[in-house]
């Protein structure tokens, strides 16, 4: 609805010759982006995932707690999209969440020109419970729920498509915030660029004295104090935790 | 309290832990919770922190260093073209300060020039300064200053480019380059009270054919005054030979020296 509104005074700087109004130029016209090597899979949307595996596990398993701990070595790169989700943090993924992502994802993209894809298999960690207001002992709870692991460093879900960084980040970024673990909107050249500044944080680190160096040669008797998973880590990650700002 | 891992197996081929393991309490190493770290670690992560390069002159100090020029785009260089173009193609262009006008106003100076084959060419002067930093129009680069537009003509019309631009208050001449010649507003005005070319030529001429068709005269004029004198003279003597009848005829004069 057009309404009179007062005109905006213009912006004007100090410039040499009293106050500058800025002038508009001439227009640089962008290039439109080059979509030709896209390939869409079938589906667009995202798959739906079980809550149970089809063969559910009889056995109950240990918690296996270390799924979560330290960096990822699977599904640390792009496969087919283009932006996805970036996980700063280990956690468990289980049902709830994923259908969180499949609808958020599905709701907010256009399946004709976005498709997008899991990097997180269905849930199959079975985790146990026991019932409630028990005491301890009895031995293991039955088998609750299944969970999926996703260790720090993971790919999510990938979106692709024809489609901008700008146009997916918000509902990337609504859906990476509502993850049991801290998670960040990504494209290809922002895991590049966060790769990049990584390396050269730890190229152009004026500290001499460096947590792997200490760990590698037990400096004082450190190692007294640290997990033998320290060497691997480097005091980037602790538990579940990654600490960004370290080296 | 520390507790002490029993030794089992030759020692090569047991794992390497060390020999002592802190068992204080039973809190996995994995947590929801962030687990409280040894004082030790802790101290440790404070000793290993990242420090940031720090250089001896802040890079805030140092000039800024100018960022790369983007790649020239093609509209940019079509523009240019058309810059140079019309510098090369027209006789006369003249520089003139636009002030905002009316559309429709716009619309009738542009057709009153047209109908003297003078053109109005709006440039951006972001595109026109440095085409013509680098040609031989580099005088003219003061002009290209704030809102201009330029009125390009093969002719050099200046009297009736003129007239049309007394009539519209809102744009003003500042110079003008004719035949690759700088001119400023006076001179534009000066230009326009020149006769045109061909009265030009024909004055120049007459003047010029001026002494040569003065030369049999002016070789003529000494014995045409002689001749003058004498007749004179004839007639001064009959004068008084009619006052006085008996009077000898002047000697004929020659003439052919």
């Amino acid at each position: 609805m057009w309404r009179w509104r007062r005109p905006v005074l213009v912006a004007a700087r100090e410039g040499p010759g009293g106050l500058v109004v800025p002038r508009a130029g001439l227009k640089k016209y962008q290039q439109p982006p080059d979509y030709s090597g896209i390939v869409f899979p079938e589906k667009t949307k995202l798959k739906f995932m079980d809550k149970v595996p089809s063969v559910p596990k009889v056995r109950r398993e240990p918690r296996r707690l270390w799924d979560i701990r330290g960096p990822s070595r699977e599904a640390t790169d792009f496969i087919q999209g283009q932006y996805g989700i970036l996980a700063l943090g280990g956690g468990y993924l289980h049902w709830g969440h994923m259908e969180m992502i499949r609808l958020t994802i599905g709701r907010n993209m256009d399946p004709k020109t976005m498709f997008a894809i899991w990097r997180v298999p269905p849930p199959s960690k079975p985790l146990t419970r026991k019932s409630l207001g028990h005491r301890m002992g009895g031995g293991k709870g039955p088998i609750d729920s299944y969970v999926t692991p996703v260790k720090c460093g993971r790919l999510v879900v990938e979106v692709g498509g024809r489609c901008e960084f700008g146009e997916v980040e918000p509902f990337l970024a609504q859906v990476a915030h509502k993850l049991p673990f801290p998670a960040a909107a990504v494209s290809r050249e922002g895991l590049e660029r966060l790769r990049q500044e990584e390396e050269e944080k730890r190229l152009n680190n004026q500290n001499p004295w460096t947590f792997e160096r200490v760990v590698v040669g037990n400096m004082l008797g450190m190692r007294k104090y640290l997990s033998p998973y320290d060497l691997r880590l480097k005091g980037r990650y602790w538990g579940k935790f990654f600490l960004k700002h370290r080296v | 309290m520390a507790a002490l891992r029993g030794g089992g197996g030759a020692p090569w081929r047991r794992g390497w832990l060390p020999a002592l393991q802190l068992v204080r309490r039973s809190s996995k190493a994995v947590t929801r919770h962030w687990k409280a770290m040894h004082f030790q670690r802790q101290k440790l992560m404070a000793v290993t922190e990242y420090l940031p390069p720090r250089p001896a002159i802040p890079p805030c100090c140092l000039p800024r260093a100018e960022e790369t020029r983007q790649e020239d785009d093609g509209y940019a260089r079509l523009l240019r073209r058309q810059v140079e173009e019309a510098f090369r193609e027209n006789r006369m262009i003249a520089v003139c300060q636009y002030n905002s006008m009316p559309g429709e106003d716009v619309v009738m100076m542009r057709h009153y020039l047209r109908k003297h084959n003078i053109e109005v060419k709006f440039f951006l002067n972001e595109i026109v300064r440095p085409v013509l930093s680098q040609s031989k129009y580099k005088n003219l680069l003061p002009l290209f200053v704030g809102r201009n537009v330029l009125l390009v003509s093969r002719e050099t019309k200046a009297k009736e480019m003129l007239r049309v631009l007394k009539g519209v208050p809102q744009i003003n001449l500042l110079g003008a380059c004719i035949d690759d010649t700088i001119l400023s507003r006076k001179g534009v005005e000066n230009f326009a009270r020149l006769p045109p070319l061909e009265a030009a030529q024909g004055q120049t001429a007459g003047a010029l054919a001026l002494l040569p068709s003065q030369t049999s005269s002016l070789l003529q004029r000494s014995s045409a005054y002689l001749t003058a004198l004498l007749d004179r003279h004839i007639q001064h003597l009959q004068a008084a030979e009619t006052g006085s009848p008996a009077e000898p005829s002047p000697p004929q004069s020659s003439s052919d020296r």
